[in-house]
């Protein structure tokens, strides 16, 4: 399936999701869904990889800011050029999400790191430890928060030693 | 007297300093006598926090940053990055830029082919091969450095175009050292495929089905030489791929010796590449003039590195600065097929089933 396919075909197939999504395209090659309800994450991926839309490329996660009070996950599929990004909004406090390893294997690794480096709850991931930060880390501070301060680590090169 | 019948169940810990290659990164085998039945990897031991770095650092500076990203496919790097940003400003670089960037970007394929090549030959116990292939990846080696002046970190682009051009005393090295590499690259093919010792280390050994390829999204060769037909130079041309296209090298096989066919054919697909583009090096200028301040937006960058897709997101508030940039490297894929291909192989299998995929460590901590 060529780019040009792959993103009819994703148009179509989203078009006729029930889930309230909206569809933007920002670039010739992307489709960018935003599915409003975060709970219809893993049955939308499992419609994409059933259309065979690509596979699962990354998981970008956005802060958007202690003022919007809102992180951002984006599910990147990819098929030849096409880009077929699922979009969804979480609250900055107590963000949970469902795992996507069930349907998607290679997708642990990027969900690790989701939830590391933003504080996002994967919940059902088999090995929910951390895969890049030490393991000393304090709790509860996410390296990629735009309010992280590497203040809070003072301290903590001496008590690893 | 009773016998314990029970077999014994062992954790075998290998690094965070890794035993043979250059690069940290932690794996616990659980084994059944020499069978290993689980395998977990923790990574981050070359974390550097470029993703959030950059987020303080203008556009320019970036590139820099970017570009150590890796040490063996830094052009690729900052060339993903560049395209991105340049889409963001909406600037057009001429054909001879693009070309430019073309031909390090496979001289680079070829030094990383050819780095991997010895590595994983080490590996196998063949330092015959890890020798002579180190050795002639020096011709590539001091084509880079006459073109860039460095060896490593070539810091070929700048935002709108590049610092080097290509003379026609360069075009005379590169034809010479093409035709002097692929004369030892089918030697190399020739061993690889024939070499009973070798074959017995690659045949049939780590095998990974099409099926287990897509769905652990493997990328780059990785995923070629089990017959995931992907590759962004041929799926969706950038660059000079579209006035200079390259045929995807394919083969079913999916075992070790199959990656090691891919790479090595693909380096003949590079060759005659660079020939034909330093033979038909388009006209025009090297720089186009960049906006400091890049306008508001986001886009999506991937390239086709030596290990495979290469996806940047890259995100713009209109500042001087990024206010996002995600890397996804090949090797993060590609590290999950290690740890499932590895169950059922003996212990001893598990380094070069590791090398198969030409993992970088520095790649994928980020």
């Amino acid at each position: 399936m060529d780019t040009t396919e792959a993103l009819a075909l994703a148009k179509e197939v989203a078009g006729a999701w029930t889930w309230e999504t909206e569809l933007v395209e920002p670039e010739e090659n992307r489709l960018d869904i935003h599915l409003k309800n975060a709970g219809d994450l893993a049955a939308a991926a499992t419609e994409i990889q059933a259309n065979r839309l690509g596979y699962l490329a990354a998981i970008t996660g956005i802060d958007l800011g202690a003022e919007a009070g809102e992180l951002e996950a984006l599910y990147h599929f990819c098929q030849a050029g096409a880009v077929i990004t699922l979009r969804i909004r979480l609250p900055r406090e107590n963000p949970v999400v469902a795992t996507l390893t069930g349907i998607i294997p290679g997708a642990e690794p990027f969900e690790r790191e989701l939830s590391e480096m933003f504080g996002v709850t994967v919940e059902g991931l088999r090995a929910p430890n951390h895969l890049y930060l030490p393991e000393d880390w304090p709790d509860e501070v996410f390296p990629q928060r735009k309010d992280f301060d590497p203040a809070v680590l003072d301290g903590e090169a001496e008590r690893s030693v | 007297m009773t016998t314990n019948t029970t077999s014994e169940r062992f954790t075998v810990p290998i690094g965070p300093q890794h035993p043979a290659l250059k690069e940290p990164g932690a794996f616990r085998f659980n084994v059944d006598g020499e069978i290993v039945t689980s395998a977990t990897v923790r990574l981050g031991y070359a974390h550097r926090g470029i993703e959030k770095l950059a987020e303080n650092q203008n556009w320019v500076q970036n590139i820099y940053l970017f570009e150590r990203t890796c040490g063996i496919c830094s052009h690729t790097h900052a060339t993903t990055y560049c395209l991105g940003v340049e889409k963001l400003a909406g600037v057009e670089v001429s054909p001879r830029v693009s070309a430019i960037r073309t031909l390090v970007a496979e001289l680079e394929r070829i030094h990383s082919h050819l780095l991997w090549l010895g590595v994983s030959a080490h590996e196998a116990g063949f330092d015959t091969l890890f020798m002579f292939g180190w050795r002639d990846r020096e011709t590539v080696m001091d084509l880079l450095e006459m073109i860039s002046g460095n060896r490593v970190n070539y810091s070929v682009n700048i935002l709108g175009g590049v610092k080097v051009d290509v003379t026609p005393e360069i075009v005379e090295q590169i034809l010479a050292g093409v035709d002097l590499l692929e004369e030892r690259t089918k030697h190399y093919l020739d061993v690889v495929s024939t070499d009973a010792g070798f074959l017995q280390r690659t045949r049939g050994v780590g095998v990974m089905t099409r099926e287990q390829a897509e769905a652990l999204g493997a990328v780059g060769p990785t995923a070629r030489a089990s017959g995931v037909a992907r590759d962004l130079r041929v799926d969706a041309p950038y660059l000079s791929y579209s006035d200079f296209p390259v045929q995807m090298i394919l083969d079913d096989r999916g075992d070790l010796e199959a990656r090691f066919v891919v790479r090595l054919r693909e380096l003949f697909e590079s060759y005659r590449l660079l020939r034909e583009l330093v033979t038909h090096m388009p006209e025009g200028e090297l720089a186009t003039r960049m906006p400091r301040r890049i306008k508001a937006g986001e886009t999506v960058s991937r390239l086709e590195a030596p290990r495979g897709d290469v996806f940047y997101f890259i995100q713009s508030n209109g500042s001087d600065k990024p206010a996002r940039v995600h890397v996804r490297t090949p090797t993060v894929c590609n590290m999950t097929s290690v740890v499932k291909l590895a169950l059922g192989h003996q212990l001893a299998d598990v380094p070069l089933i590791l090398a198969g995929i030409d993992p970088c460590f520095s790649c994928n901590d980020r």
